[in-house]
């Protein structure tokens, strides 16, 4: 009886300082969330209006979709529609031929990721440089975030260290986080200031104005778009939102809820493209269209991608990213996997207590936990139920629907404690892994009602 | 009013000391109690575990069982929780479906219906208070931590008013124990992982007990406080709230 | 049907019911005095913000402010002590190895201490190549937060500006805190 990542997870676990230290540090990610959330007082208020503007956006997505686009359009944009991962890569491919554009810097879009654009553009001879520290180091390792906003939290500064001497040619066995990332900084620059092209995600798009706006603490995706000319943004649809009035309200909930600051240090707006360059925005569906119709599942289109569920999960501190079998993590990770692929990922919907503390934390007040609990209930329909969940579950209502089995099992139940040890904890008893079974009652509750031995207390 | 009381199958089979001491409290108020017999459980489990269908025909069965009282009081956080919130959706189409109104944990009766304000009982012992996620987050029996809302605790002002005792509350208060029902054997590293954590932030406090509304969560920490042989102990709340009666 | 109409058309099979956008009028939070908060804010994120007295030369003061700085980027006239003009470069790398850029901000907000500084020279490259950056910003031109800010802003023909909250920094390598990644190294503002 075990999932992927239950196995991961052990895994995971294996190492108890590292994942220790893992717990404990998103743990402080979600408290300097709570210290700022409470240095504002209308911060339910926020929350509660950042989800009825979702939800309002969303229940008109076509129109203001086309009313971004139109507004961008006029600003000098030049705006793709994608119906799918493919499209949205083979556009981007083929703006980079026409401008035979052989290296592109870019910064972070976890929508890039989804539609797995690195490997596309390498395979077909461009050079992609990704610019965000966490992303450019995992880059050179050649592996995969295994967080949407702290892409390397699983890695250790010594293993940075030993990278950094390899590629970067850095001193031997320094790996103080400053000095690091100083020669991170050294080495990109070079990067920025040779790319042809630079690519972005999108934050929000406003549909009033046209903007695309992207936030970021290293002013990476603003040194890539400074510096070339061509600018692609990768935008999924759900990141429309109507007006500056609504992006007021997500701005400020955005790095709160992420890192705990009260801003980023960048919040980039584009409009136009640069003088002799073109900006282009690339529209993504990739199944959103569909997330929007339904009922149980929309809600996972008002994510602003901030990360806070994460932090706040106490399955995803103590498992890590690489736990989950899908790109995204977490609590919107189990969600959107089984958007996408239910009998791919359906492994991931073991990761969850049903604590919902991931609905507390959300700025858009997302039904996490609930639509985890919808998915189990879906999970026997697509075969891919846990038989000895299954059972239990049926034998559970088998004895429960029947009080004289129930009360037979009651009376019978405590022989389980005289058991010899070996008997009962072993390789099939899960429970046992790590605790003690509790003990059965002598005389159930039931027996002693109708032994007549609970007494009232009454009121002299 | 009538009562009826609701005692959960694993309270019923391992803690009916937490059945006694809820009949006895309440009774103790002046209340007309009564426990239909043939009760067994709610069906939470399944329903968690994914299989709602089955517990359909135990809600059905819940329904009938309870019909004629006008309060169910269950000393059990995530029971009531499950109650109020999932039996609308289970039932939708049948024609008995009052339950989910009806249904108090004790400790919320207590202080929303009942307006308890004086506790005969005595219980002299530091009890560090474990805070359920239904019953926080469902049942809003306490201020949730990650709310900026005004902070608030239903047992701890219940607590306060048992004579003798001293009320503690861990690090992070509100993070889960990792018993998650069938996650506790579906992910066994995981959910010991988040026992251990939540046992030493109870421990920290000095409590000598560590005492809550849910019976599971306790179950599952007093598992691994056993097997690794630390010499904190568990209680019902509702135990140290009819203390002495 | 090309996949702008396909895309439309799958949002509109898909959406039944349409609901309302909320009434936006909340009561947030405004500080008593907004130059002190935004001051304040601006040293939590590892930037400053310094008055500017009456009459001060602003150019003696930057001098003060950055005195190893060589390479000096600005369009501002009446930066005098700039000595290099980002309208004037052939393309932006060749303002790589700016010591200082000086640009102006038209709003700062006191609840996260971030300027809003719309593009305004050739090359929006001298507001982030830079090792330090120096903001002039009109300390009568603080607002509260971020609605008030983007109820005020405006943009220049450019057509890019951004808001800028203390050095670029990142903890990318285990939540280590470091000031300076790709942006500048130093943020200042200077409210006159």
């Amino acid at each position: 009886m075990s999932t992927k990542h239950a196995d991961s997870a052990k895994q995971f676990l294996y190492y108890k300082g590292s994942a220790q230290w893992h717990n404990e540090t998103l743990w402080f990610v979600r408290h300097k969330r709570d210290l700022v959330s409470r240095s504002l007082p209308e911060w339910e208020t926020l929350r509660e209006l950042s989800s009825q503007i979702k939800r309002h956006t969303i229940s008109h997505l076509d129109t203001y979709l086309e009313q971004f686009a139109a507004n961008a359009e006029a600003n000098g944009a030049i705006v793709h529609w994608a119906v799918d991962a493919k499209e949205h890569n083979d556009i981007v491919f083929n703006i980079l031929k026409k401008h035979k554009v052989r290296k592109v810097v870019k910064s972070k879009s976890m929508l890039t990721e989804e539609c797995r654009l690195n490997p596309y553009l390498m395979a077909r001879g461009i050079e992609v440089v990704e610019s965000d520290l966490g992303e450019r180091i995992l880059q050179l390792m050649d592996q995969a975030p295994s967080h949407i906003v702290l892409p390397a939290i699983h890695l250790k500064r010594q293993q940075v260290g030993k990278l950094f001497e390899e590629k970067l040619h850095t001193e031997k066995d320094n790996c103080d986080p400053t000095y690091l990332t100083h020669a991170a900084r050294k080495h990109l620059r070079q990067e920025f200031l040779t790319a042809d092209a630079a690519m972005t995600g999108a934050n929000f798009g406003v549909a009033a104005t046209g903007d695309v706006v992207v936030c970021t603490n290293e002013g990476n995706a603003d040194m890539g778009t400074s510096m070339a000319k061509l600018h692609i943004v990768s935008m999924g649809i759900e990141k429309v939102i109507p007006s500056y009035q609504s992006l007021g309200v997500f701005h400020r909930l955005l790095a709160r809820s992420a890192t705990g600051q009260p801003s980023t240090t960048y919040t980039s707006h584009y409009r136009k493209p640069q003088a002799g360059g073109e900006f282009h925005i690339v529209l993504v569906d990739n199944g959103r269209s569909k997330i929007a119709g339904n009922p149980d599942h929309w809600q996972t289109l008002k994510c602003l991608r901030c990360g806070a569920c994460m932090n706040t999960c106490p399955v995803y501190r103590r498992s890590g990213g690489y736990s989950y079998t899908y790109f995204i993590p977490g609590p919107i990770g189990i969600n959107l996997g089984m958007l996408q692929a239910p009998s791919r990922y359906f492994d991931n919907v073991s990761a969850c207590s049903l604590c919902f503390s991931c609905e507390n934390v959300c700025p858009a007040k997302i039904d996490l936990g609930h639509q985890i609990y919808k998915w189990r209930q879906d999970l026997n329909g697509l075969h891919k139920a846990d038989p000895m969940k299954k059972y239990m579950s049926y034998g559970m209502k088998y004895v429960f629907k029947r009080p004289v089995v129930y009360h037979t099992g009651l009376k019978l139940a405590p022989a389980i404690n005289k058991l010899p040890r070996f008997l009962i904890y072993n390789k099939l008893n899960a429970w046992g892994l790590g605790r003690e079974l509790p003990q059965f009652a002598k005389e159930s509750f039931s027996e002693m009602w109708k032994n007549n031995n609970v007494k009232s207390v009454k009121n002299e | 009013m009538k009562i009826g009381l609701f005692i959960p199958c694993y309270v019923n089979a391992l803690y009916p000391e937490a059945g006694v001491a809820s009949y006895r409290l309440l009774t103790s108020l002046g209340l007309d109690v009564e426990y239909p017999i043939n009760q067994t459980c709610c069906g939470q489990p399944m329903a968690n575990a994914g299989f709602e269908s089955q517990a359909l025909p135990l809600a059905e069965r819940f329904e009938a069982l309870f019909e004629k009282f006008d309060y169910i009081v269950a000393p059990s956080a995530s029971c009531a929780a499950f109650v109020r919130g999932n039996y609308p959706d289970i039932l939708k189409g049948q024609h008995l479906c009052q339950a989910f109104e009806k249904i108090y944990e004790i400790c919320e009766f207590l202080v929303d219906v009942l307006h308890v304000k004086q506790l005969p009982s005595a219980f002299p012992h530091k009890v560090s208070i474990h805070n359920s996620c239904h019953g926080v987050r469902e049942l809003k029996l306490s201020s949730a931590s990650e709310l900026n809302i005004p902070a608030y605790s239903k047992i701890k002002d219940l607590l306060e008013m048992v004579k003798g005792v001293e009320v503690f509350e861990p690090d992070k208060p509100d993070e889960c124990c990792g018993f998650g029902g069938m996650f506790s054997i579906e992910e066994p590293e995981v959910s010991v992982a988040m026992g251990l954590d939540k046992l030493k932030n109870h421990m920290a406090t000095g409590a000598e007990y560590i005492t809550g509304s849910d019976s599971s969560c306790l179950m599952h920490m007093q598992g691994i406080a056993r097997r690794e042989g630390f010499p904190i102990k568990f209680i019902h709340v509702v135990e140290i709230l009819a203390a002495g009666l | 049907m090309n996949s702008r109409e396909d895309i439309l058309s799958s949002i509109r099979a898909n959406l039944s019911k349409g609901f309302e956008l909320p009434m936006q009028h909340i009561e947030t939070i405004s500080y008593p005095d907004k130059t002190a908060r935004f001051m304040e804010i601006s040293t939590a994120v590892g930037g400053e913000a310094m008055l500017v007295k009456e009459g001060e030369d602003i150019n003696a003061l930057l001098r003060s402010t950055y005195p190893h700085a060589r390479k000096i980027v600005s369009n501002i006239p009446e930066i005098t002590i700039a000595n290099m003009n980002p309208d004037m470069v052939e393309n932006p790398q060749m303002l790589d190895g700016a010591d200082l850029s000086v640009v102006r901000g038209q709003l700062g907000v006191a609840e996260n201490g971030c300027v809003w500084i719309p593009q305004d020279s050739k090359e929006r490259a001298e507001i982030f190549i830079c090792e330090h950056l120096a903001i002039l910003l009109d300390k009568n031109k603080i607002v509260n937060n971020m609605h008030d800010a983007y109820h005020d802003l405006t943009f220049n023909d450019y057509g890019f500006g951004t808001f800028i909250s203390g050095p670029s920094k990142t903890a990318d390598i285990e939540q280590a805190l470091v000031i300076g990644a790709h942006g500048a190294t130093s943020v200042t503002v200077f409210l006159i």
